[in-house]
Formats: C-alpha cells, structure tokens, sequence
C-alpha cells in the first residue's frame, strides 16, 4: 500500500473518488469483521470493488422501483443479451468500439420495449423477452457467419466481475452515477405521476415522452456499462429484488424509496463479507444476500399477515356468536 | 343546447365548444356529428353501452385523439395545445389504473396533482402543501392522508383519484367510468360528493359511465346511443332494453342536452 501524497496523479472521476474515500475505508477497516474482508478497506483494488458495488446498488434501487411499476423487471437481463447481439456484430466486423454498438443495441431495444409498453401493443415482459432472444440469436448467428464463434473476450461482456474493476471502469460507474442520480433527482415526481397515469400526466403538461425517451436511454446505459463491469447477475439483482423486499414493508413511496436503499446496501456489504470470507464470486454472493432478504421479510410479513388474519377471523367469529 | 329554458347563461359560460364533430378510429366511423356545449358549472353524464363511443369522445375533448371532421374548443383554445394546459384533469378509474405493486400514500398521489412542467424540478412547497390540503379536505379523507392506498376501499381509492385532479386547480375535470369497483351504498355518497363539487366549489365535471342510474345527481345528460337523438324517455329505460338496442357504430348528441336532469330528480324525490 502506497502512503498517501497529495502529490499523487489523479487520472479521472475513479482515481478522485479512491483518493477522497480510502481514508475513511482504511479508517472502517480497522472495525470490519472477518480475516479476508478487512482487505476491501484497504487494499486499493478492493476498495475500487467496494465503492464501484455500492454506487451501483444506489443507482439500481432508484431506477429499479420505477422498473417494477412499470413491470419491466427483467430489463436489466434484457438489455444485457440485447447488448451481446450489439457486441458480437462488433466483433465479427471487427470494430474498433464494440463497447459503442452494444450501447446503441441496447437503446433502441429500450425505446422499443417502452413505446410498445405505451401504445399497448405488447406488454413489457412479452417485449423484453422477444428482444432478448431475437439479439441474442442474431448474434450467434452473426458469429458463426463471419467471426470465429463464441470467443472470451464476447463472454467477459455478460459475466464481468467485480474485483476486477480498473480506474477507468470506476470512472465510468462514477460518471453514469452522477448523471443519472441528478437527473432522476429532477424527474422522478414526473416519472412517477407519468408511471401511474400517464394521461392525466399529460394534461398536467408534465413532458411524458421526453421523460419516458429520457427513462429509457439511462436504464440503458447503466445496464450496459455496469453489465459490462460487474455482470449482469449482480445489476440484475440490484435492479429488482432490493425493490422487491422494499415494498413488502413500506406503505408510501418515500418509504419504497428508502427501504430499497437500505436493503440493496446491506445486500451488497453482506453479500462482499461472504465472499470474501467464504472465497466465492462477489457478485452472485450479493445477489443471494439480496434474495434471502427477500424470502427472510416475505416470510416474516406472511406470518404476521396470517396471524392478524386468523385473531380478527376468531373476533368476528365470537361477534357473530354473541 | 342553445336557447333551452331554465339557465340563461350568456356564450363566455361555455367551457367546451364540440361542433360537427366527426371522429374516425381505425378505419370506423365512431363519432358522426356531434354538437355539444358545456357551461361553467355543469354536471355532464355521459351514458351509453360498450363500444358507443363515449371514451373517444373524452379522448378527443382533452386532445389525445384528433377529430377527422368539425371542430372542439376547449376554453376556446385547441384541445391539447398549451393554453389548456392544467385547465382539465383527467380523473381515471382508480380501480384499474393504480399498479398493484405500487405503495404510496393518499397525501403522495394527490401531491402528484400539482406538479406542471413548470415546478416538477423544484415545487413551491408551501403553496404545494396548501392545495393538497385543500383538495383531501373537499374529497373528505383528511383522516386517511397517510394510508398506503391499497388498504382503501374503492369508493375511498376513487376520491383520492379525484383529489389529485383537484390539486391541479383544473377547472374541468374529466371522469372515465368512476364508478367501477365502488360498491352501491358508496357510490350513492359518491355521486353527491361529486355533485357538490360543482354547486359549491364551481367545477365543471364530465363524466362518462355506463351505468345510467348514476347519472341522476347530474345537471345533464347525454345518451350515446344508436346515432338518434336521445331525450328524457330514453333515460328511463332499463339497463338491458339500453344493451338490446341495435347500436351501429355512429351517435349523435344534437339535442340531448335539452333534457335539464336536475330538476327531474329533485321532483322524484
């Protein structure tokens, strides 16, 4: 570990970012638990994984409520197959930025998918599945034909890993991050007021189809960029099932909102203590943390539901008696 | 309905302006000549079976669907254009349009009312907080404001609708079927509630439903309904000699505005 200096060269949002943040990961570290999980504290690589995993957890629980109103829960794995299609065409013609081609795949399929949702032609799950097959044949199809089949470099695309986040990457994540939290910061009472009735959204003179190109475009980019860093299993994770657990307990939408923050934190701190304890894949040990939440509150919340069920059955049934 | 007796209002009443309006929807004739005036104040219930016409008549009022013939003012401006901006609300039906995974409280929705192009990025709080203020307090839910809106029944679910069209401080409000999944003894208080709403706060509501019973509290009434002119005896038919009726795709409302409905309801009782 290198000592701090202020005389060290920040290159980009990442760098910045590990520069303001180490000293007080370092400073946590000394509290955290377990024999391997201090290292996320510490060691500079592992605190990029750690700040890279909590931006992405804040920014999929926001997008990730409005996904779930509008039942487009599985765009994040979506988007990531279309964005392979995307990918593989680069490869095979052999682009310089296939990065670039799969952004643009996925964003047509994300206005796609809206619009269709919109003008109730298919419903977003139907949509979403066909677009996911389709690319992801025409990819498999492209690459046989003119590239040399499935190669590394294309399944690094779907399945990235989290530990293996490089300054530039972190930028990347640091980027989409600020602008897509700024930008939902301003237009979530639109998106929500557009997302329950658009109609009477429109009347209002709220802009829905700026709001509704705008939606659409970012969940793209985000499911795109961070697929490509950290896997689609982890943003898929992050995107729903935080979302999922959060309106199981809470009753107004601020509340949502909260709940799924608190949730998709805890997942992904305890999903990384686990990991690195039990010496697994960081991102699918997040997203099991996530989805034991969600059984663990469901659970709870069924039982509790059925016992007030069951005492007010007996009140009324005693009622009825006298 | 110019010149009927009982209200002499003068033309600067006239809210909405529908004249020769004909209005075609993948490739069907569904509005065929339809002139229609509705005064400040007015309580319009438009009845008439599935398929009659009555949704595309809404839709073409608030300047979603354009009309192929003749002409809609709404405040005298082009329905959708800017001018009417905030000046209409749409008031949809609560029982089918809320996704069921949604939680947000009665205060939340209705504060969804205020928003405009204008203050969604940074609202005034203060005058924000009075209006859905004063809109719970017309709807009467001052005592639910925090419950998640699943945990309402729909006659309760439906006012919350309302109150969120009502912190717009839209003029007009545009009611589509209200009357679904709110049982018979609430919709009773219901349609008071909404007929109060125009005595005492002034509003002008439209109202489409195609239950006929409802449209008792209204001022007046339009029957869509087989391309004829419908008067009076019309609205006391049954519900199933309305459904029989052999409907073809047209229906014209010239006319229909001469029956003054208030005043019929207040003899009966």
């Amino acid at each position: 570990m290198e000592p701090f200096s202020w005389y060290r060269d920040i290159d980009g949002l990442g760098d910045l970012l590990i520069l303001v943040l180490s000293p007080m990961l370092e400073y946590l570290g000394q509290y955290m638990p377990g024999d391997v999980f201090p290292i996320y504290f510490e060691w500079e690589m592992f605190q990029r994984a750690l700040i890279a995993a909590l931006l992405i957890s804040i920014v999929a629980g926001l997008f990730g409520t409005f996904l779930m109103l509008r039942n487009l829960a599985l765009i994040g794995d979506g988007l990531a197959h279309v964005s392979f299609g995307g990918m593989a065409v680069g490869v095979a013609f052999g682009s310089v930025a296939p990065l670039w081609l799969a952004l643009l795949f996925s964003v047509i399929a994300a206005i796609l998918i809206y619009e269709f949702q919109n003008r109730e032609i298919l419903t977003g799950d139907t949509s979403i599945a066909i677009f996911l097959t389709g690319t992801l044949a025409f990819g498999l199809v492209i690459l046989r034909l003119y590239g040399e089949g499935i190669t590394t470099d294309i399944e690094a695309y779907l399945f990235g890993s989290l530990n293996m986040i490089d300054s530039d990457s972190l930028s990347m994540i640091g980027w989409l991050s600020i602008f897509s939290l700024t930008s939902i910061a301003i237009l979530h009472r639109g998106l929500l007021a557009m997302t329950i009735d658009s109609v009477a959204a429109r009347m209002q003179g709220i802009p829905v189809n700026l709001i509704g190109l705008w939606f659409s475009i970012t969940v793209a980019a985000i499911v795109v960029s961070m697929v490509k860093l950290v896997g689609a299993l982890l943003v898929s994770a992050l995107l729903v099932t935080p979302a999922a657990t959060a309106q199981i307990v809470s009753r107004s939408f601020r509340g949502c909102m909260l709940w799924t923050q608190v949730f998709g934190f805890s997942a992904t701190f305890l999903g990384i203590y686990f990991a690195a304890e039990l010496n697994t894949g960081t991102g699918s040990m997040i997203a099991v943390v996530a989805a034991s939440q969600f059984a663990i509150i469901g659970l709870i919340k069924a039982t509790v539901v059925g016992f007030i069920n069951q005492k007010k059955l007996i009140e009324t049934r005693e009622a009825l008696v006298q | 309905m110019g010149g009927h007796g009982g209200r002499s209002m003068s033309d600067a009443d006239i809210l909405i302006s529908i004249r020769g309006l004909k209005v075609h929807r993948g490739g069907v004739i569904v509005l065929d000549g339809i002139d229609l005036d509705v005064r400040k104040g007015d309580f319009v219930g438009v009845v008439g079976p599935n398929g009659s016409g009555k949704s595309t008549l809404l839709l073409t009022i608030i300047g979603q669907l354009q009309p192929t013939e003749g002409t809609v003012s709404v405040f005298g401006e082009t329905p959708g254009s800017m001018a009417t901006r905030g000046r209409l609300a749409w008031v949809s039906q609560a029982a089918s349009n809320i996704p069921n995974n949604l939680r947000i409280t009665v205060r939340e929705l209705v504060g969804l009312g205020t928003l405009t192009w204008r203050n969604m990025i940074r609202p005034n709080r203060t005058e924000r907080n009075k209006r859905i203020d004063d809109a719970i307090r017309m709807v009467g839910l001052e005592d639910l404001e925090h419950r998640d809106i699943r945990h309402m029944s729909g006659g309760q679910r439906q006012r919350a609708v309302v109150a969120r069209g009502l912190a717009s401080n839209a003029e007009i409000l545009i009611l589509d079927e209200p009357l679904v999944g709110v049982d018979r003894e609430s919709r009773k208080d219901f349609l008071r509630f909404l007929e109060n709403l125009c005595r005492n706060e002034g509003k002008t509501l439209l109202m489409v439903t195609h239950d006929h019973t409802a449209i008792s509290r209204c001022t007046h009434c339009a029957v869509c309904i087989d391309g004829n002119v419908h008067v009076d005896e019309e609205i006391e038919m049954s519900p199933n000699s309305l459904m029989l009726s052999n409907f073809s795709n047209g229906i014209n409302l010239k006319e229909s505005f001469s029956v003054d409905l208030l005043q019929q309801s207040k003899e009966v009782k």
